[in-house]
């Protein structure tokens, strides 16, 4: 555990604690601003997506650091067809399940 | 009938993990990839149940060790963190009226064990019960201290899954496999899919920028884009 991993950690609970009780702890209730909760509404499907994208085509997952990389990268694929399986059940678990087993199906069929 | 009011303090409580219960099954599998995905990024079990204990918020969590391990900068990271906890500004103000006169303390802990779960069962039995503040309180800390237990059992049980599974299982892609779920489950209209496209693609146009600014900026494109779709239909 380095210093820098204490930080951020910890920074980012205080960030999280300060959002959860920034109004149970004060004693003058306000009501927040009608734009702020228009534009709430859409925070969750951007920075997802946005979050989604470096998870998808930036750094090598085990398989790469494991075995080395193949011609065609198995993140996209993977997950395009976890999208769709999501799409289609509406459900998490088969769609991660679906995602990592065209993982590792696109990984070895390449090796 | 005899009143007893530890009587009654206790039955709210254990009425509050009752209504807690059906939402548990949940966070299992969400709780164990908190825990095994640090560990397979090379975090120890420890480093990663310090996440669940310190932030105690799922999908930030989750965020949070991503960008870590993509070496992200401080202000990055916290940015992300923020603005997927935002919503709980929201469920603060709505919960907050309940809670008014608690101590300080109390208030303290009911902020750090607030939880999409909680606030649901919260919000929807609070005005239907003519409970005073110390029945509320039990009601909350029933249901908080039940699915605080078992977050921070899955997440401590998956990070040492996590050690035992082979490098090459790569769960670590379940993180963007979750976001990628979750992001889709919030598709309700034409504006959330432009706020959703919005925020993808500067996303990746951004994705050689450094400090993972291209995150930042594409969430930020995206929440303009799907107010302005709404400005506009409306």
């Amino acid at each position: 555990m380095t210093e820098q991993f204490i930080w951020t950690v910890a920074l980012a609970g205080l960030v999280t604690l300060f959002l959860k009780s920034a109004f149970i702890e004060g004693q003058h209730y306000f009501q927040l601003p009608q734009w702020f909760i228009d534009a709430l509404e859409f925070v969750p499907p951007a920075i997802l997506c946005a979050l989604v994208i470096p998870g998808i085509f930036k750094g090598d997952v085990g398989l790469v650091r494991e075995f080395g990389s193949v011609p065609i990268d198995p993140k996209p694929i993977a997950a395009l067809i976890a999208a769709m399986t999501f799409l289609a059940t509406k459900k998490t678990i088969p769609t991660l399940l679906a995602g990592m087993a065209s993982l590792y199906l696109v990984f070895w069929v390449q090796i | 009938m005899p009143h007893d009011p530890n009587r009654q303090l206790q039955s709210r409580a254990l009425q509050g993990m009752r209504a807690m219960t059906p939402l548990l099954p949940g966070i299992v599998p969400f709780g164990l990839i908190a825990g095994f995905t640090p560990v397979s990024f090379g975090f120890t079990w420890f480093d990663a149940w310090a996440g669940s204990l310190l932030m105690f918020a799922g999908a930030s969590q989750l965020a949070a060790y991503q960008l870590m391990n993509e070496s992200a900068s401080l202000w990055v990271i916290l940015l992300t963190v923020a603005a997927i906890n935002l919503r709980y500004l929201l469920y603060s103000a709505s919960i907050a009226p309940h809670l008014a006169n608690a101590d300080r303390l109390t208030r303290l802990l009911a902020g750090y064990g607030l939880t999409d779960q909680i606030y649901a069962i919260c919000h929807r039995d609070y005005p239907t019960h003519d409970w005073d503040l110390q029945e509320r309180v039990a009601y909350y800390a029933g249901g908080s201290c039940l699915i605080w237990g078992l977050w921070q059992a899955c997440t401590v049980l998956g990070a040492f899954v996590g050690q035992i599974i082979p490098v090459f299982w790569s769960l670590e892609f379940m993180i963007p496999l979750t976001f990628l779920a979750l992001a889709l489950n919030t598709l309700k209209s034409r504006s959330h899919q432009t706020a959703a496209m919005t925020g993808a693609i500067v996303s990746f146009a951004g994705l050689t920028l450094p400090y993972n600014l291209g995150l930042i900026l594409g969430g930020i494109a995206g929440i303009i884009a799907g107010v302005v779709h709404q400005r506009m239909r409306s």
